[in-house]
């Protein structure tokens, strides 16, 4: 063995005992607080839990007493923003449209492990539809036709992605739908007659009420989520979450993958619209930059790793997080070492904590109910 | 017309030569450990802003190489990189495809903005062989620079077949890519293997990296291009291919060069994207590939 490996080694094994360390000491400790004060909280909540695991737990899945206040808590500040953060209304607004997104992906690629970096080229698709329409048809036109047309056009992009390349397997699928982004990328300077090239297309916003334009965007993000955590809690989650497993045997089971691969595609397709028509009214306009690049794709899956890939509420709740240190908490490093330290996280959290900080959390508050599921 | 046939033909050469680098890079590093690098095109990257700093006097003021200094020890330099990637972040991951995947790509943004951080965002170009060749039969002209990434592209190749096919170390590379159980029953450390094919893909990269920025600019972007350049290649060559990448290279470079001068240069990135879709629908494997679909 030579030297150069050693060192590479050294740094391994300095990584592990840094780990470790992390893990023996500070989680350690930190836990035990917690237990001391989670624990008659659990017992206290627990008889509400148990009420809403008879009603709606089979849909939407088991919680104990401190999950549930989570959600409860999470809902709850979502709903009254205005009250509370009036100056945060646009970054929390962002977050739900990115939340759309993140969720949108996590169907298809968090759940299947097909993992799409196309995914911005969907957003693009419903932004440009709804752009093109305005611009060169009418600006007139009501929401309840650009939108319906919006998603329709994003469904018909994801099937003609979907149809030829989830045919391939593994790596294959991701290679062509990085490669679409860029087509479609190329395609809006190509076009640049129809399109205004970089410029883009000016789209007039929903309304210049803040905290409307906020709930605008929060009722459909809420809409989405509790669709997509239902689904993904149902035998077709269960299916598409095998397909990722082990895809032989989910044709061995008497299944055709690719069938519910296209549909996990197809679920995906539609938030992706939603949140496309939504960013494309909330930035009053639509343009390649902040549409198109392959960037807003790999943040889409920053989102979801953070949270928690396959689990729905975890990508929610990463998109929260994440714009809210894009947009808020980290503004102050400026524009480059902001970036730097957003990948940096989402770097350590696909090294150490692959199953994203939200379901970190809601494990830990799970296990605080001790045993009692 | 003739001048032009002829442009394409000796421009068509000395470009797929530079993809030819990439792609190989690329497919080793697949074939041996069965991991995408999507932080490939961020080792190119490396390699352009490496060299800059080494020879230009306006980036580091006290670091002035020779490009004859400089150019080796860029190679060096992005190996250790590519290297120091696979050891403190591949290594520990890479049991999982999808995490490694979504790491690398992470590591290629990331890698950006760094660029951006340190160089800005605004593009550097330099000159790692001035002048320009004029050939006057053809009617057609060839930049140094062209001439000396080709040559330094088959020498780099014809170095490496040389280590693969004739050294124990180079070819333990191979036998790990063939199979890997096979190769460790034999007694060759694989996790060795696979560091050193990221050493020997890093300083491939670095050479491609020092000619794609010198031919066009140093830019914290730049990546992008060859990173999809090297997809098409691999896809069309047959992923883990060291063979199949250097025929696909020549295709796509060719046809680059065909498309970009007789049909214009903003049709030319979007030709070799329809070719890979056509080649995923006909020809999944690749070239020389193995079976990676299903019906």
């Amino acid at each position: 063995m030579s030297d150069r490996e050693q060192t590479g080694q050294g740094v391994g094994r300095l990584v592990g005992r840094a780990e470790s360390v992390l893990r023996d000491n500070i989680l350690a400790q930190g836990a035990g607080v917690i237990g001391a004060v989670g624990q008659p909280a659990e017992r206290l909540l627990w008889p509400v839990a148990e009420r809403y695991n008879r009603r709606l737990g089979e849909r939407f899945g088991e919680v104990t007493g401190l999950q549930l206040l989570l959600l409860v808590v999470a809902l709850g500040g979502l709903v009254t923003a205005p009250l509370w953060g009036p100056d945060y209304l646009r970054p929390l607004t962002l977050g739900a449209v990115w939340a759309i997104f993140a969720m949108g992906w996590d169907i298809q690629s968090g759940y299947t492990g097909y993992i799409s970096f196309g995914h911005s080229a969907l957003s693009g698709a419903a932004g440009y539809t709804t752009g093109l329409l305005t611009l060169h048809l009418s600006p007139e036109l009501p929401l309840f036709v650009t939108v319906p047309l919006s998603i329709l056009a994003t469904t018909a992009l994801g099937l003609a992605i979907a149809v030829p390349s989830l045919r391939l397997r593994g790596p294959y699928f991701s290679l062509v739908t990085f490669v679409t982004v860029l087509l479609f990328y190329r395609l809006t300077k190509a076009l640049s007659h129809w399109t205004n090239g970089l410029r883009g297309i000016r789209v007039d916003v929903f309304t210049y009420d803040l905290t409307l334009q906020y709930y605008m965007v929060v009722v459909p993000m809420l809409a989405v989520a509790a669709t997509l955590t239902y689904v993904g809690r149902s035998d077709v989650g269960t299916v598409l979450i095998a397909i990722r497993e082990n895809e032989d045997a989910v044709s061995a089971a008497g299944l055709d993958p690719t069938k519910f691969k296209l549909w996990s595609f197809v679920l995906s397709a539609v938030p992706m619209g939603i949140g496309g028509v939504l960013l494309a009214h909330v930035n009053a306009g639509v343009d390649p930059q902040t549409f198109v690049i392959v960037d807003n794709s790999i943040q889409m899956i920053a989102m979801a790793v953070i949270g928690g890939m396959s689990s729905i509420l975890g990508p929610l709740g990463g998109a929260f997080l994440f714009v809210g240190l894009r947009d808020v908490f980290l503004v102050g490093l400026g524009e480059e070492l902001r970036w730097l330290a957003l990948w940096l996280l989402v770097l350590l959290v696909l090294v150490f904590a692959r199953d994203g900080l939200f379901r970190l959390l809601w494990r830990a508050l799970g296990a605080l109910g001790g045993d009692r599921r | 017309m003739l001048g032009d046939i002829a442009s394409v033909i000796v421009d068509g050469a000395l470009i797929s030569a530079v993809y030819a680098l990439i792609a190989i890079g690329f497919t080793m590093v697949f074939g041996v450990g069965g991991v995408l690098n999507l932080a490939h095109g961020a080792l190119i990257m490396a390699g352009a802003y490496t060299y800059l700093s080494l020879v230009s006097d306006s980036i580091l003021a006290s670091v002035t190489l020779h490009p004859i200094v400089a150019f080796p020890l860029t190679i060096v330099i992005v190996g250790l990189i590519s290297y120091g990637l696979y050891v403190v972040l591949v290594r520990t991951i890479e049991e999982n495809v999808v995490i490694t995947f979504l790491a690398t790509i992470v590591v290629a943004i990331a890698f950006t903005e760094l660029v951006t951080l340190v160089f800005h965002a605004q593009p550097y170009q330099y000159s790692v062989v001035p002048g320009v060749l004029q050939v006057q039969a053809l009617g057609t002209r060839i930049l140094y620079v062209e001439l000396a990434a080709f040559v330094a592209s088959w020498v780099a190749m014809g170095l490496l077949w040389y280590y693969v096919t004739k050294t124990d170390s180079g070819r333990s590379i191979r036998a790990t890519s063939m199979s890997e159980r096979g190769a460790m029953l034999t007694g060759v450390d694989v996790s060795g293997v696979r560091a050193r094919t990221w050493l020997v893909a890093g300083g491939l990269a670095g050479i491609a990296g020092v000619f794609l920025g010198g031919i066009g600019a140093a830019e914290p972007t730049m990546w992008l291009e060859p990173l999809a350049l090297a997809f098409i290649i691999v896809v069309v060559g047959g992923i883990g291919s060291i063979k199949g990448s250097v025929a696909a290279a020549y295709i796509v470079g060719y046809l680059q060069t065909a498309t970009g001068q007789f049909l214009g240069q903003s049709v030319r990135g979007i030709m070799s994207l329809v070719v890979l879709v056509v080649v995923l629908l006909v020809l999944p494997q690749g070239l020389y590939g193995t079976e990676f679909v299903h019906e």
